[in-house]
C-alpha cells in the first residue's frame, strides 16, 4: 500500500488508456506523455499497460507500506526518498516505512511515478486510468487527495534485479519551451483560406493557461476562413461544422484567433472546422508544454508519419533490450 | 431515394480514419453512417479499436501497428459501398420522454457567466436562440421546441452526451443556433443545449460550446445504478432512439428530482420499431403515426 501524505496538483491513476467506448463519448484518457510513462514501467519491467501515478507540475509525498521498486520519469523534479535526494529515470528500491517526497518542476509538466507490479484500482471499461470529468476508473473516479490508500501490487519477481540501472540521457524527453508538433492536415481544412492555413503554419502559437488533459489551447495567431456558408445543421458561424467524431489529436478553430488540440480526456466530438491532426507520438510532447510555451506546427503525410512511429518502435526495442534482456 | 454523394475519407494523425458521407446534416445520411458501422462492427476486425457513428460521418481508431491504414481506407470504401443500404436497417428502439425546464435560472446564470465568449453577449442563451428562430413569444417558442420528436443521431463529447435532430420537419422550420466563439469551460450537469440543428443534453458538469435553454430533471449518464434503467449500463442513449421533451415547471422539475435522487423516478419509455425506408418516404406523417401507435 501507498498512503498520500499530499497529493500534489493534480495526480491521478493512469495506463495506456482504454479502447471500445469512443462511440459512446468515453475517451481514451491514460498517460498523456506515453513514451515517459511507458520508460517507466520498462525501468521496473513491468508491463506496458500497468499503471502507475501521473503528477502534474508538482509531485506529492508518498508513504510506502512495501518494499518494492519504483522509477520518477517524465518532467525532471526534485525528489527525496526519506531525505536523501534521488534521480529521475532511475530504477529506485523502496522500503517499507520510506516516504517518498516530490517538489515542483520546473521544466515539463508531467512526470510518472511507477511501481512494480503497478498502481491496483478496478478496471472500469477496460482500463484504470482516471477520467476525472465524467468520475470514471483510477481511484474513486478522482485525482488522489491527501489521507488516500492505494493498493500496490506485490513486486514481480526479479524486479529487484532492476535497481541502479537508468535510462540513458539521449533516450529521455528534454522539455522544451518551444515544440514543433507534426500534423497530418485534412478532416474540414477546406473551411480555412489559403492565406488562413498559411498562417497556421507559419505563426509560432502560445499555449494558454487553460489547458489541461481535455486539451491544449493556444493562441497567438488569426486564421481566416473560407466565408462559405456553413452547411445545413453546422449553425451559422463561419467556424461551425456538422457535429462529427473527432480524432485525438484533432487541431481545431472555434473562431479565428484560438486553436484547441484535443488530448487524451477529449470531449469525443463537436462541431468546429478542424484542419488536421498532430500525430500520436508528438502528442506526448504536447502534453509537457507548460502555459506560455510555444509550438510552431509542421505538415507531414500519413507515410511519414508512419515512419516516426516505426522510429519510435525501434526506439523502445532498443530501450528494452537495455532494460529488461542486459 | 437514398441517393447519397460519394463519401470522403480523411486520415486523422496516424490513428484514425474519418469519413464524411455529406457535409450538410441529413437523415438519410445518419442512416447510412449507422449501416456501415453496423457493418464494420460486426466484421470483428482485429486491430480497429472504436467505431463511431455520427451525425453525417463516421470515425474508426486503429492501430496502425496491426493494419494498414491505407488497406483499411480501401476496406472501409468497399463496406460504404456495397453494405450502406438504410432501406436493410431493422431499428427497434425506444421512445423516451425527457421532462425539461424551460428558461430557468440555472442556465441563465451560465449564459451570463461566458457571455464574452458568445456571438451575443448582451442575451441569455434562451433568448438568443428565441431571437436567432425569429420568435417573440417565449411559449410559443417552447411549444415549437418540445412538440417534434428528435432522432438521437450521435453519441460522444462527454460519455453519455447524445446528439438528437428533430423528425419530421423541413430544413427551415428546424431550430438553430451558432455555437460559443469559443467554448464555455464550465456547463451544468443536465442542461439542454442547442448547437446548429442539433440538441443535446450535458451528462456531466464540462466545456460546451451549444447555447442553454433549459434543464432535463433526468439524468442522461448515471454511474449510481440507482435508477433500473440506468442499472445495466449507464447510458440512457441509444442510436436510433428517439426522443421526446416535456415541457415542466419548477414544482415538477423538483418533484422528479427528488424521485431520481432516491432512486424512485421511472422513466416513461415505449419500444417502437423504426423504419428509415417509410420515414424517407413518408416523412412527417409516417413519424406522427409512430407516436400515436400502441
Amino acid at each position: 500500500m501507498i498512503v498520500v501524505k499530499e497529493a500534489g496538483l493534480w495526480t491521478t491513476v493512469q495506463d495506456t488508456g482504454r479502447s471500445g467506448g469512443y462511440h459512446l463519448g468515453v475517451p481514451p484518457s491514460g498517460a498523456a506523455d506515453q513514451y515517459s510513462y511507458y520508460i517507466g514501467n520498462l525501468l521496473v519491467a513491468n508491463p506496458a499497460h500497468f499503471a502507475a501515478l501521473e503528477m502534474t507540475l508538482m509531485g506529492g509525498t508518498f508513504l510506502f507500506h512495501k518494499n518494492t521498486v519504483i522509477a520518477l520519469t517524465g518532467a525532471p523534479m526534485k525528489a527525496y526518498l526519506n531525505h536523501e535526494l534521488v534521480p529521475f529515470w532511475e530504477a529506485l528500491e523502496v522500503k517499507e516505512g520510506d516516504v517518498l517526497t516530490i517538489k515542483e518542476c520546473r521544466k515539463g509538466v508531467k512526470s510518472y511515478l511507477c511501481v512494480s507490479g503497478g498502481i491496483q484500482v478496478e478496471d472500469v471499461f477496460g482500463s484504470k486510468s482516471t477520467y476525472e470529468v465524467s468520475k470514471i476508473g483510477g481511484f474513486k473516479g478522482r485525482k488522489l487527495q491527501s489521507g488516500d490508500e492505494l493498493s500496490i501490487s506485490e513486486p514481480l519477481p526479479g524486479a529487484f534485479k532492476q535497481v541502479g540501472k537508468s535510462a540513458p540521457l539521449e533516450y529521455t524527453p528534454t522539455f522544451n519551451e518551444f515544440q514543433e508538433l507534426r500534423v497530418i492536415m485534412g478532416l474540414s481544412s477546406y473551411l480555412v483560406s489559403d492565406e488562413g492555413l498559411k498562417n497556421f503554419l507559419t505563426t509560432e502559437w502560445k499555449v494558454s493557461y487553460e489547458s489541461n488533459r481535455v486539451a491544449y489551447r493556444y493562441t497567438g495567431g488569426n486564421v481566416s476562413f473560407t466565408g462559405q456558408h456553413p452547411p445545413f445543421g453546422a449553425g451559422e458561424s463561419l467556424s461551425n461544422v456538422v457535429d462529427f467524431a473527432f480524432p485525438i489529436g484533432s487541431i481545431m478553430f472555434t473562431n479565428e484567433k484560438e486553436l484547441i488540440i484535443l488530448h487524451n480526456d477529449a470531449t469525443t466530438g463537436g462541431g468546429y472546422v478542424t484542419v488536421g491532426t498532430v500525430i500520436s507520438q508528438d502528442l506526448d510532447l504536447m502534453a509537457q508544454l507548460r502555459p506560455a510555451s510555444t509550438s510552431r506546427f509542421i505538415t507531414v503525410t500519413f507515410e511519414q508519419a508512419m515512419e516516426v512511429r516505426a522510429e519510435r518502435r525501434k526506439q523502445l526495442e532498443i530501450m528494452e533490450e537495455m532494460l529488461l534482456r542486459s | 431515394m437514398f441517393s447519397l454523394p460519394e463519401t470522403t475519407f480523411s486520415f486523422g494523425g496516424d490513428e484514425y480514419i474519418h469519413a464524411e458521407i455529406t457535409r450538410d446534416m441529413k437523415i438519410e445520411s445518419n442512416f447510412k453512417a449507422l449501416a456501415v458501422t453496423k457493418e464494420l462492427k460486426r466484421r470483428n476486425i482485429p486491430g480497429i479499436q472504436d467505431v463511431v457513428s455520427s451525425n453525417a460521418s463516421y470515425l474508426v481508431r486503429y492501430n496502425p501497428d496491426i493494419i494498414s491504414g491505407k488497406d483499411l481506407v480501401e476496406y472501409m470504401r468497399e463496406i460504404d459501398f456495397t453494405k450502406s443500404d438504410p432501406a436493410k436497417l431493422d431499428l427497434s428502439v425506444r421512445l423516451i420522454e425527457i421532462p425539461i425546464w424551460y428558461d430557468d435560472p440555472i442556465t441563465a446564470e451560465y449564459s451570463a457567466r461566458y457571455k464574452d465568449r458568445h456571438p451575443d453577449p448582451t442575451r441569455s442563451n434562451f433568448e438568443f436562440c428565441m431571437k436567432v428562430n425569429g420568435f417573440t413569444d417565449k411559449q410559443a417558442f417552447i411549444e415549437h421546441h418540445s412538440s417534434s420528436p428528435y432522432l438521437v443521431t450521435m453519441i460522444g463529447f462527454l460519455p453519455g452526451t447524445a446528439w438528437h435532430f428533430p423528425l419530421g420537419l423541413q430544413s427551415k422550420e428546424v431550430i438553430q443556433a451558432p455555437k460559443y466563439n469559443s467554448p464555455r469551460m464550465e456547463t451544468p450537469e443536465r442542461s439542454i443545449g442547442i448547437g446548429g440543428a442539433f440538441n443535446v443534453i450535458y451528462p456531466a458538469n464540462g466545456s460546451g460550446s451549444y447555447n442553454l435553454v433549459g434543464m432535463s430533471a433526468v439524468p442522461v449518464f448515471d454511474m449510481s445504478k440507482r435508477l433500473p434503467c440506468l442499472e445495466d449500463s449507464p447510458f440512457l442513449a441509444r442510436l436510433g432512439d428517439i426522443w421526446k421533451y416535456r415541457p415542466i415547471e419548477e414544482s415538477e422539475y423538483c418533484h422528479i428530482r427528488s424521485k431520481v435522487e432516491d432512486g424512485t423516478y421511472r422513466f416513461n419509455i415505449r419500444n417502437i420499431h423504426l423504419s428509415p425506408l417509410e420515414y424517407v418516404n413518408r416523412g412527417k406523417d409516417y413519424i406522427q403515426e409512430l407516436l400515436e401507435d400502441q
